[in-house]
């Protein structure tokens, strides 16, 4: 019983930081067609924001402003120098964020070191759950977690940003017409995506590893989320997730971590084969 | 011009080794300096100890040439980043060889690019391999430095049961050779030790999340833990294995937890957490304290921290220094025939070449907060068999 | 032409110097380098030509590697060694050709689907060879894999890589000259257009991803004897994507660019890996800048230089001196609709659609915005699957079949939007259609193809001169042109039935006039039956006496023209006025 509501709280934490962490892709790439290879290191970003605000003796929640600004400022500088060439040309897209990821790398091996870093829990401990003990920190992150999807759910379904952004998308010309200001619209969301990148390396940072390389974790599983799940909404975000962290926690508990990796794998190539505008999809 | 006529004449393999080991090598005039190549990961995964391990080796030559260098020739350390693919560090390897004819290497980066590199030099130059591997290597030139499982475990985990209860162990690594032979070998030492084996487990290199074994390991009952993880996967996985809480009451051993592994994984994650090695930055000896006053003085307070992987570098420019003046030569046919028993000194201890390792001084540490302190030090342990 | 080929030429001598000019150590680099470039140019022909990105080449690359690798291990006998160098090239070739296959026969066009496959397929592979150490050796890799038989590692063996490179770059030039090239091309630009002349650009997609993957193949069976050792990073993700990088640097469109593009980035890193510590940075920075300012890589900077020097004379056009008979068995087509319905989500575009169409000659199909008429069209050609109903063509049924299949059962279509081949030359846009239906795979490897003539194509001639400037791009057309090149272009296909969707919008009044005069004289050469969508209903008039009007996805009236503008119900649509 202990180990079912362990194995279920997994599958529940699993899911919602995958979801978290491809929050910042689905714009990008969902909405935008940006193939953002440099993903990952906008997760990076927001690890290290956490480490400089503990080396300066001040609690987490600061690290989110300082986060956030990083994450817009280089956020705008690839947007407004290399991204904004390239919409409509996705592999190239692909090709220079690849570019721009070691150039990040670089830049923060430079300030930081190539070493390891460690962030503090600052909630250290555990507490139990259902009969299961967990981490303290995760259940207030998880409950977060859910709080934040339900806000921006609710958000989504009465703004219209979404539905301007893929008006935008898929006929420029046409959104240009009705005065939609494009390019503004296109370096908001990227910039709005990254931050949200950041975000999830903010809440993850003192739970996982701290290092340049630390991005390379979450770009790809986050494209598998997104094809998955269905480009484009908020349900195929979550639903992706729970598919892809479902059956990585249900496998690798039965049989092995490889055995999960891997059937993580075929399910995603399945999915980008027989359906690859993912479950939720729009038509 | 000078470097095309070389080539040209190494045609044929044959030919290639003479006028390595032969006539040119004794045709290196005696003012000449020795060039050896230091063959250590500057990116990639193992890049991280690119830094510690460019620094011992500074320090080694800079000794060495003090105490009047190798055959009384002063040395010339000159570097190669193999951190990449086995492709990769063939090329760097080959340039400093054939470009730059050094006369002798030292590498320390992982057992694929040892694979390529023993297939490239064939026994026709001199090559020290430095860090910590799973054990087998037995060809021509090659001396081996680094720790293998037999030397990490066999007197470990009898101490372990001993002092810390182990006796249900779970074994997890990375899904790769190391972890494996190495598990392979701690079987055995648990089993002699009385202990049983409750799970064994191997992970992609991609692995981030490790709460289905964390799972595993609690619902298997395991008092201890076999750790080998590398880098970042270790690193994840003692916090995540903290912050459950099991550190509590589970004892965790790892073979190639080191200094920047432990500061990754923090000291508030670091309870009950042994590493067993044949270096750690502070070990409580003479010679090590010395080295480390030395370091400190020539990188300063800042530096990037020593570890057992860097540090090998500067034992194994030691161990080249003692071979070869042993062998009165840097021909790997004298070289060879002088080899078994050659012995030296270092931060280490004091270790003696048997079937081209070392045997030498092992140590147990515990992670005090986000350093290591030597509980326990087995000395003079044996490399186990690895020339069969 | 001629210019880039003597570029390629001397760039191939080039290579073959190099052992001479500089010495056995650079020449063993290079050879390395020269490897994985022959893996970017088989990345080349799927990206460059055919549109498609593969993300996982290293994929193939290690499986050569492996295989040869193994056998070379095995030092049994030569027979034996040629047929693994057969098994490393042929394997590769067979996954690639499946799984393309299986993939772009579902999905049209070039979307990042395909390449995250082969990206998950890449690390799949790399997983298993980590694993599967009982096979592979595991992470510390295949060791101890014997030289080359006949050859000297650090010597010789640049001159067999080299022969490879000039073997595969050979077979890659002539491939892509052939037809099949030309309509790998077509394919990037406008893949549903080459469908609807009948090209199975599936099986032409993945028969160039097998070539890749077979070229791929041949490199790692050369790297493995190179470097003696064969690890799992040779299958994985990183390789597979620093190759596409060099492929990108170099010029992804270019025969010889992905070389260059592996040659250059390898030796830079390989020099400031060890000297410069930021190096990376300063390979990132390069590779951005020329992925913004540069698309078609370094390779197409040489070509344009090279184009400013004085031309090797250029090769006159073929002579189109094999006449071929695209004329297929005469007698009226019959067409006929049966409670055709379809529904997308909501919405119920046609809702019973039934007419029949018997005769040959001109019908049109006229009807309000939104009426089901180019719907109608698009359930006919396959683009749409009828959700109800069903559609026959000469007694077969044709709803729910694929665009390439139906279009060879005789139904060609030009599109509202003049659909031509913007990057080829007309000519190659004439030949497509000479080659609808009728060229077979085998042909679609030689060159014959290209002297293709129908007395139907002199006719053309005659009709729309321009068409004579057969070297000229079609894109520099005029939109008018481009109408009429579409229009022969479907014509050309000698199609029973023709479906001409407002074969005169954009056109001006007198071009309007030559396109209706064009449409009659070929339908009575030709004998086939048309249908044209129109809304101008004197072009209507003149061309047809057989009008079907559509409303709101159904059939409203069905008659001669007269007949048609008397009913109450067309006027009642039209309010009264004939336009």
């Amino acid at each position: 019983m202990e180990l079912v509501a362990l194995q279920a709280l997994n599958f529940v934490y699993i899911s919602l930081t995958l979801a978290l962490v491809a929050l910042g892709l689905a714009v990008v790439f969902g909405l935008l067609g940006v193939m953002n290879m440099a993903h990952g290191e906008f997760v990076m970003l927001g690890a290290y924001s956490v480490l400089v605000v503990q080396n300066a003796g001040l609690p987490l929640l600061a690290a989110l402003p300082l986060a956030l600004a990083v994450c817009a400022a280089f956020g705008w500088l690839l947007e407004f120098f290399v991204i904004r060439h390239l919409y409509r040309r996705p592999f190239d897209t692909l090709l220079a964020t690849w570019g721009l990821a070691i150039l990040m790398r670089e830049i923060v091996e430079a300030v930081f070191g190539r070493d390891y870093k460690s962030v503090n829990q600052s909630l250290p401990g555990t507490v139990e759950v259902l009969g299961a003990v967990y981490p303290a920190y995760r259940v207030v992150l998880m409950a977060l977690m859910v709080a934040f999807f339900a806000g921006l759910f609710l958000w989504y379904r009465r703004s219209n940003t979404g539905a301007r952004i893929k008006a935008m998308v898929s006929n420029p010309a046409l959104a240009t017409a009705v005065g939609v200001n494009t390019a503004v619209l296109a370096r908001g969301a990227f910039i709005f995506g990254v931050c949200m990148a950041g975000l999830a390396g903010v809440a993850l940072a003192p739970l996982v590893r701290v290092e340049p390389y630390m991005g390379i974790d979450y770009l790809l599983s986050s494209f598998f989320i997104l094809v998955v799940g269905g480009l484009g909404s908020l349900a195929g975000l979550l639903v992706g997730s729970t598919v892809i962290g479902g059956s990585d926690a249900i496998v690798s508990a039965i049989t092995s971590k490889t055995g999960g990796y891997m059937t993580v794998l075929v399910i995603s190539i399945l999915f980008l084969w027989l359906r690859p505008n993912g479950i939720v999809s729009r038509d | 011009m000078k470097r095309r006529t070389l080539l040209k004449t190494s045609t044929a393999a044959a030919l290639l080794a003479m006028t390595l080991a032969g006539p040119v090598a004794s045709a290196f005039a005696a003012d000449d300096p020795v060039k050896v190549g230091i063959l250590i990961p500057q990116s990639g995964p193992g890049g991280l100890f690119g830094p510690s391990s460019k620094n011992s080796a500074e320090l080694a030559v800079e000794e060495i040439n003090a105490g009047g260098g190798i055959l009384g020739r002063m040395v010339e350390p000159l570097y190669a980043d193999v951190g990449g693919p086995p492709s990769d560090a063939i090329q760097a390897a080959l340039k400093l060889w054939k470009g730059e004819n050094v006369e002798a290497f030292i590498g320390m980066h992982d057992s694929a690019v040892r694979g390529a590199l023993d297939n490239l030099f064939k026994g026709q130059v001199p090559y020290i391999y430095t860090p910590v591997y799973e054990g087998g290597e037995c060809a021509d030139g090659v001396y081996v430095l680094g720790e293998t499982p037999a030397q990490q475990l066999e007197p470990v985990i009898p101490w372990m049961a001993e002092n810390k209860g182990a006796s249900k162990w779970y074994l997890i690594g990375n899904d790769y050779n190391w972890p494996r032979d190495t598990n392979a070998a701690a079987k055995t030492y648990i089993e002699a030790s009385g202990g049983t084996v409750v799970g064994e487990e191997y992970l992609p290199f991609t692995a981030d999340n490790f709460d289905s074994n964390l799972a595993k390991i609690k619902d298997s009952g395991a008092d201890a833990v076999l750790v080998t993880l590398v880098g970042g996967a270790s690193v994840g996985f003692n916090r995540a294995f903290a912050s459950f809480g099991l550190s509590d009451d589970v004892t965790r051993l790892g073979t190639l937890i080191e200094e920047n592994t432990l500061a990754g994984i923090g000291a508030e994650n670091s309870k009950n957490l042994f590493s067993s090695a044949g270096y750690f930055a502070n070990i409580d000896t003479e010679p090590a304290k010395k080295f480390a006053e030395a370091y400190t003085a020539k990188f300063g307070e800042d530096a990037p921290v020593l570890n057992s992987l860097g540090e090998s570098v500067y034992d194994g420019l030691l161990l080249l220094k003692a071979i070869a003046d042993k062998a009165g030569s840097l021909d790997v046919a004298a070289m060879d025939k002088a080899a078994e028993g050659v012995s030296y000194s270092g931060p280490r201890g004091e270790a003696t070449l048997e079937q081209r390792h070392t045997t030498k001084d092992i140590y147990l540490a515990e992670a005090n907060g986000a350093d290591f302190t030597v509980v326990e030090t087995f000395s003079k342990v044996g490399a186990g068999d690895n020339c069969q | 032409m001629a210019s880039s080929r003597a570029i390629n030429l001397l760039f191939l001598i080039g290579l073959l110097l190099v052992p001479f000019l500089w010495d056995g150590f650079v020449a063993y680099q290079l050879g390395l380098f020269l490897l994985y470039g022959m893996v970017g140019q088989g990345i080349g022909l799927c990206w460059g030509r055919a549109g498609f990105l593969p993300l996982g080449q290293a994929l193939f690359f290690g499986v050569g590697a492996y295989i040869f690798g193994s056998v070379l291990k095995l030092e049994a006998g030569s027979l034996f060694l040629i047929a693994g160098l057969l098994a490393a090239i042929l394997l590769p070739a067979l996954i690639a050709f499946v799984v393309g296959f299986l993939v772009f026969i579902r999905q049209i066009g070039s979307g990042p689907y395909f390449s995250l496959i082969t990206l998950a397929l890449t690390m799949l592979g790399f997983q298993l060879a980590n694993s599967m150490d009982w096979l592979t050796g595991g992470f510390n890799g295949m060791t101890g894999i014997p030289a080359l038989p006949g050859t000297e590692t650090y010597e010789t063996l640049y001159y067999v890589i080299w022969a490879a490179l000039v073997l595969v770059s050979g077979v890659l030039a002539y491939v892509g000259t052939a037809p099949f090239g030309q309509s790998l091309s077509a394919t990037s630009q406008n893949e549903e257009r080459l469908q609807y002349f009948g090209f199975n650009t599936a099986l032409l997609k993945a028969i160039a991803f097998a070539i890749s993957a077979a070229v791929a193949g041949l490199a790692g069976a050369l790297f493995a004897p190179h470097q003696g050792i064969v690890t799992p990073q040779s299958v994985g993700f990183l390789l597979s994507a620093e190759i596409v990088v060099w492929t990108a640097v170099g010029g992804r469109a270019s025969l010889l660019g992905p070389v260059l593009g592996a040659i250059l980035i390898g030796f830079m890193a390989s020099e400031l890996r060890d000297s410069f510590q930021y190096w990376e940075v300063l390979i990132a920075l390069v590779f951005v800048i020329v992925v913004i300012r540069f698309p078609g890589g370094l390779w197409s900077l040489a070509e344009d230089l090279a184009h400013r020097l004085p031309s090797f004379g250029a090769k006159g056009a073929r002579e189109r001196d094999i006449k071929i008979d695209k004329s297929r068995a005469k007698g009226p087509v019959r067409l006929a609709f049966e409670d055709v319905e379809l529904v997308l989500g909501p919405v119920r575009i046609l809702d019973k659609l039934s007419f029949r169409i018997e005769t040959p000659g001109v019908h049109s199909i006229i009807g309000p915005n939104g009426a089901g008429k180019t719907s109608a069209f698009n359930v006919l050609t396959g683009r749409l699957k009828p959700t109800a109903g069903r559609i026959e063509y000469n007694r077969a049924q044709v709803g729910g079949l694929s665009r390439h299949r139906i279009a060879r059962m005789g139904i060609a279509r030009k599109l509202q939007i003049p659909s031509v081949f913007p990057d080829l030359s007309v000519d190659r846009n004439v030949d497509i259609a000479l080659w609808a239906g009728d060229l077979t795979l085998a042909q679609m490897f030689t060159l014959r193809p290209f002297r293709w003539s129908t007395p139907l194509l002199n006719e053309m001639y005659d009709i729309f001169p321009f068409l004579e400037d057969g070297r000229r791009l079609a894109g520099s057309l005029s939109l008018g042109q481009r109408q009429m090149l579409d229009f022969a272009m479907t014509c050309l296909t000698q199609s029973p039935l023709l479906l001409l969707d407002e074969p005169c919008a954009g056109l001006s009044s007198s071009e309007t006039g030559e396109m209706i005069d064009a449409i009659e004289r070929i339908v009575g050469t030709t004998g086939s039956t048309a249908i044209i969508i129109e809304h101008d209903m004197q072009v209507v008039e003149r061309l047809s006496n057989h009008v079907l009007v559509l409303n709101q996805g159904a059939l409203l009236a069905n008659g001669a023209m007269e007949e048609v503008r008397s009913d109450p119900a067309v006027q009642a649509v039209y309010g009264g006025g004939s336009k």
